[in-house]
């Protein structure tokens, strides 16, 4: 069904196989881009990441101006400060991320201050605030995960104001994104699980979520599909080189989808466990996937039980039958990678106590994912949800 | 795109200059009188909604049980882009106060890309969820505020919109209790006479 209306934007080059790191010189100077900033964290570096990065410059009239390898978990106007400064600082004209959701946003972010000169953040908080174009960006990811590399969104925490600062915009999108299977290989198999089901949660939440569209549910039908075929084998081996690109591909298929039609509740709560908790985005999401599904079951329980097959859960029966296949093909998808890398099924697992669920759901009612959720979200049902998910 | 053309002097007689009356920042070279009819529309439907946010703060228990968790002197407007019309409001004790047309000063911005955008949500067609999530608006500001906003003015449309609208637009329909239809024929039967006053703020 064609939704009354809707918008699509996806221009990010995609290059994705083998040696298709050895392309960031090219593509640089595509963009008429010489010199590079290197955005990356020190997990990145410690697994010799960096060093493959370096090598692809050898022989090519493009070279790294600076790397700032100390992106936190969670980065901060601090560190984007930090890293619009050195920038200039090192007359670099190009930022490259190399790592996770993290560095992405970190370089979208800064990308932001050395457009907007903006000392102050907070002046450009919000959604389609940038009209100039960005510096070329070009994202390198290492998880399969987040899909930042193709989100028009970055959330920074503001140490002045102990808040989270939301942007979205169009330019903050990166120019390419390269999918290299040897970026990914490096990480352990808990990372893997737990990034793997954030992908599948963007893929899902977008599928079902009022933004969606003809164009965002073909990228989440795609994604929820390599996701499936590749995650167990992924988790299993990690050094299976074509099963980690599929899942890579699958996170970026993912990361369109949701950047062009939104999450709903699922992300608005894993947030809250992110803020309050500070449980795993991936381990979050892979713990409350389930129960947000089942929340919609009412509102969106037709269109969940299109994912049945996809997702491995196909059962004869009425469309609520599917739906709950579905539901039940998650949770059986949980369960497995839990006996195989000790990934959380539940919130309790994960450290969150009880006295805790009132501040996650506050928090999650104030999400901007939740105006796109098919069901109401109320703190009562917030507070539901994560009860049962405990 | 800019509405700042060259103003054309007196408006005349005609239906065109009524509208321009009614809208003086519509008194643009060149638009249309469905134009300027739309934004005296937009204007007069978001003053109804500043005011009854007014007025129902005073009295609404649902709606300062949302504002308790507000700052005080939040402001915040809603709009129409480029420089369409647009209301501030500001959180005052536990009261939302009118403050009037313009936007300058607010936090934070729910903005609509342009005037038929607004007239959808603003003449009940389309709740703020849906106008949200079909891309007709935008936040200039913090999220997290902008949400609480959007949750409050849903709180606002309950006493202002017909059951039947509510029922298409609000994705629960809601159960009025008795005092709250209490609240909401009062707002309605007063709600044309504060907008008066209103105007002349």
């Amino acid at each position: 069904m064609i939704p009354q209306y809707y918008e699509f934007y996806c221009p990010v080059k995609i290059i994705s196989g083998l040696k298709a790191l050895s392309n960031l010189p090219y593509e640089m100077d595509l963009l008429n881009a010489h010199r590079a900033l290197v955005v990356t964290d020190q997990g990145v570096v410690g697994a010799g990441l960096i060093r493959q990065v370096e090598r692809v410059f050898e022989g090519s009239n493009c070279e790294i101006g600076a790397i700032f390898d100390q992106t936190p978990p969670d980065s901060s106007t601090e560190v984007v400060r930090a890293v619009a400064k050195l920038f200039s600082e090192r007359g670099c004209d190009c930022f490259v991320a190399v790592g996770g959701g993290s560095s992405m946003d970190t370089a979208k972010c800064a990308n932001m201050v050395v457009l907007e000169g903006a000392d102050d953040l907070m002046a450009v908080q919000g959604v389609e605030r940038l009209k100039k174009p960005t510096k070329p960006f070009i994202a390198v990811p290492t998880t399969a995960g987040t899909g930042s590399e193709v989100t028009v969104a970055a959330v920074i925490y503001d140490e002045q104001t102990r808040t989270k600062m939301g942007f979205a915009s169009q330019r903050l999108l990166p120019d390419v994104a390269i999918l290299d299977p040897k970026m990914t290989m490096t990480m352990p198999s808990m990372i893997t699980a737990a990034t793997a089901m954030d992908a599948l949660t963007h893929a899902i939440e977008a599928y079902y979520c009022l933004q969606k569209n003809p164009v965002s549910d073909a990228f989440a039908l795609a994604a929820i599909k390599l996701i499936m075929g590749n995650v167990i084998r992924c988790v299993k081996n990690g050094r299976d080189e074509t099963a980690r690109l599929a899942m890579a591909n699958g996170a970026l298929l993912a990361g369109t989808s949701f950047s062009n039609s939104m999450v709903g509740i699922v992300h608005a709560l894993a947030h809250g466990c992110g803020g309050v908790c500070r449980v795993p985005h991936g381990v979050a999401n892979a713990i409350l996937l389930p129960w947000g599904m089942e929340h919609n079951l009412e509102k969106a329980g037709a269109i969940i039980a299109e994912l049945s097959p996809v997702l491995g859960g196909s059962t004869p029966g009425s469309a609520t039958d599917q739906a709950q296949a579905a539901i039940q093909a998650v949770r059986n998808l949980g369960m497995r990678l839990k006996k195989l890398c000790g990934l959380p099924t539940t919130l309790r697992e994960a450290g969150v106590t009880e006295d805790e669920l009132a501040g996650i759901a506050k928090i999650a009612i104030n999400d901007g994912t939740v105006a796109l959720n098919p069901e109401e979200v109320t703190y009562e049902g917030a507070l539901e949800i994560l009860r049962k998910a405990l | 795109m800019s509405l700042k053309a060259k103003q054309v002097g007196e408006p005349e007689k005609t239906l065109s200059g009524w509208l321009s009356n009614m809208d003086r920042a519509s008194q643009y070279q060149g638009l249309s009188v469905s134009y300027k009819a739309k934004r005296v529309v937009a204007r007069m439907s978001l003053l109804a909604l500043g005011v009854a946010f007014e007025m129902a703060s005073k009295h609404s228990v649902e709606l300062q049980s949302e504002l308790a968790d507000w700052e005080d002197g939040r402001v915040f407007s809603l709009g129409v882009l480029p420089d369409g019309p647009s209301v501030s409001l500001r959180k005052q004790g536990d009261r939302i106060q009118y403050l009037g047309s313009g936007q300058d000063d607010a936090e934070i911005k729910i903005l609509f890309k342009s005037i038929d955008s607004a007239l959808l949500m603003v003449t009940c067609r389309m709740g703020s969820h849906t106008a949200f999530a079909q891309h007709r608006s935008i936040v200039h500001g913090n999220i997290a505020k902008a949400v609480q906003i959007s949750r409050a003015m849903s709180i606002v449309q309950l006493f202002v919109a017909p059951g039947f609208v509510l029922k298409k637009i609000c994705k629960q329909p809601p159960k009025l209790s008795p005092a709250q239809l209490l609240l909401k024929a009062r707002i309605l039967t007063t709600l044309p006479i504060a907008v008066l006053v209103a105007m002349r703020r």
